[in-house]
């Protein structure tokens, strides 16, 4: 057997050992990328629910309030 | 329908003269062997096959059929219509539904949908939004000036200024209440795409669909199918475009906007045109946008197909036993009320009934029949998985005075995790003045493919109650009395009055 196809085959025994590994790192990297996109819209929610009803009630008006929180659920 | 040999191509299928359905001759048939194909009557279409008609099959575009005879799909002697309950002539989406698409409609009732395009995007551009008709709206005005005759709906995108996804959308969730505060009743499909509904002289509620996208890194994200390379000089500054006779705001390239979306065969009309959106794209948008809608899809259809006679249903085990142990509640809540069978029950009994779930259709008839009794049921739209529904409408009800029973009655084990965790979240904020959460879920003996239930432990259900403040009275587990291969867990859990 010449010296390249000995070398090819050590590559490619040394890539058949590590694909499992290699496949299971890429599925949790999909799943980390997954979570970490999801954050996106918890953050989108909270940042409106603040913006909408928690500042207009840092001035204790409760007729306003009430009459904010049934507006907001309006526009869901 | 047997279909011969030959190239792939679009065939349109008419009854009595009108299309009502397309479909391609190779890519949507079954190999029957012999060199011969089979196309399946669509599921929409296949239901309606009563009477006769004249069938007629050609390529579209072409002027002669394939195929013409007349057909009697029984023997009724009565003349099949493709119509709805008002009798407007149908055609199969490309979703694969029967709606009202744009080839049977006058100029008169496609006016609506097109003066609130105008309105819409006006109001966009206001708003300081590029916007811009997208999809089949684009494609119909930039090829032929008007909106295309198997297309159903109309659609418009824009490409916000912001790059992340948080921050377009917070911009998408403004726009829409800016547009709810002209009039228009909406709906959200997913963080950055919502739909107008325009209401056509004829009562036909149409979509008008506005998608939200970004650039970021040299790449366009636009909703809901859209993740490529791109520049913004092919988006701005936006350009003109014709359609029925107005003029609009488009692209300022908008043939790479619909090669994008369409591939490089966009010149080439194809009513049976399917989006082969590449996995990547749709886990990106499912995971950046749409982890609110888990399961709906699989509930509508649940509801459909198993409809209940709500009017003489008897109650569940559950709702008996919140009467055996505490009596008629004063005011009952129904969480995941669904078809809402139990909710006109504890009505009935003379509770105050309100009745939230993820859709609200399913509860119509419950609503109805209590309206026509003079009950107490109210049916409102609650949904675990976004905090927006569940933050705001436990604000308002922590408003209302007395305590309160909850009923949860095949709830934790009908959403995701996320949504677990809401149930209690929103029970805690429901019962600020006190009140009992009743629950039973499946524990064990759910098959895999039952969607869209699944198994949660009681240990899960009380340790999340416990977190959010709850006292757990009674746990139990038990052979399910009609699924007697399945276990049901159930939790009586209460919230003392909140000191002031």
């Amino acid at each position: 057997m010449a010296a390249s196809e000995r070398v090819a085959r050590a590559r490619q025994a040394l890539l058949n050992r590590a694909a499992p590994d290699l496949l299971a790192r890429v599925h949790e990297l999909e799943s980390e990328v997954a979570e970490l996109r999801q954050q996106s819209l918890r953050i989108a929610e909270l940042a409106d629910i603040v913006q909408e009803l928690l500042i207009p009630m840092a001035a204790r008006d409760q007729e306003r309030i009430d009459a904010l929180v049934a507006e907001y659920r309006k526009g869901l | 329908m047997r279909v011969g040999p030959g190239p792939d191509t679009v065939l349109d299928v008419c009854f009595d003269g009108r299309r009502v359905w397309s479909f391609w001759s190779r890519r949507d048939v079954v190999e029957a062997g012999s060199g011969r194909y089979l196309a399946a009557w669509p599921k929409a279409l296949a239901s309606r096959l009563k009477g006769a008609t004249a069938v007629t099959v050609l390529p579209h575009g072409a002027s002669g059929p394939q195929f013409a005879a007349e057909i009697a799909f029984d023997d009724s002697g009565e003349r099949l219509a493709i119509v709805n309950a008002s009798g407007q002539p149908l055609g199969l989406d490309k979703s694969g539904k029967l709606v009202p698409t744009f080839d049977t409609r006058t100029p008169e009732q496609s006016r609506a949908l097109l003066d609130s395009l105008v309105v819409v995007l006006d109001e966009l551009h206001a708003a300081g939004i590029d916007a811009f008709p997208a999809y089949g709206t684009l494609l119909g005005a930039v090829r032929e000036q008007k909106l295309i005759g198997h297309d159903s709906d109309a659609d418009i995108g824009y490409v916000s200024r912001h790059e992340h996804p948080a921050d377009v959308i917070v911009e998408s969730f403004a726009l829409q209440r800016r547009l709810v505060g002209l009039g228009y009743a909406t709906a959200r499909y997913s963080g950055a795409s919502f739909q107008v509904k325009v209401v056509e002289p004829d009562g036909f509620v149409r979509g008008l669909d506005v998608f939200g996208g970004f650039l970021a890194g040299g790449v366009l994200h636009l909703m809901g199918e859209v993740r490529v390379r791109f520049e913004r000089e092919w988006i701005l500054p936006l350009g003109r475009c014709t359609l029925e006779g107005r003029e609009l705001s488009a692209p300022a390239r908008p043939e790479k906007l619909l090669e994008a979306m369409y591939g490089p065969g966009w010149k080439v009309p194809d009513p049976a045109y399917r989006f082969e959106t590449p996995e990547s794209t749709v886990r990106a948008f499912n995971n950046y946008f749409r982890v609110t809608r888990a399961r709906r899809a699989a509930w509508a259809e649940d509801h459909r197909t198993n409809r209940i006679r709500v009017r003489s249903a008897s109650p569940s085990p559950l709702a008996e036993y919140v009467v055996a142990r505490e009596g008629v509640p004063q005011q009952l809540i129904d969480l995941g009320a669904g078809q809402a069978v139990d909710s006109l029950w504890f009505a009935r009994q003379g509770s105050a009934v309100v009745a939230y779930d993820y859709l609200t259709a399913p509860a119509g008839r419950a609503r109805r029949i209590a309206e026509r009794e003079g009950l107490s049921l109210d049916s409102r739209v609650l949904n675990f998985q976004e905090w927006r529904s569940v933050l705001s409408e436990g604000a308002r009800i922590a408003r209302v005075a007395g305590p309160r029973t909850l009923l949860a009655r095949h709830l934790f084990d009908a959403t995701p995790r996320f949504g677990t965790d809401s149930i209690a979240r929103f029970a805690s904020m429901a019962t600020r003045a006190g009140g009992t959460l009743y629950a039973d879920f499946w524990c064990a003996g759910v098959p895999e493919e039952d969607q869209p239930w699944r198994p949660v432990d009681l240990a899960d259900v009380t340790g999340i109650l416990e977190r959010r403040g709850a006292h757990i009275l009674e746990t139990d587990e038990f052979t399910d009395p009609v699924h007697q291969d399945r276990r049901t867990g159930r939790v009586v859990a209460l919230w003392r009055p909140a000191s002031a």
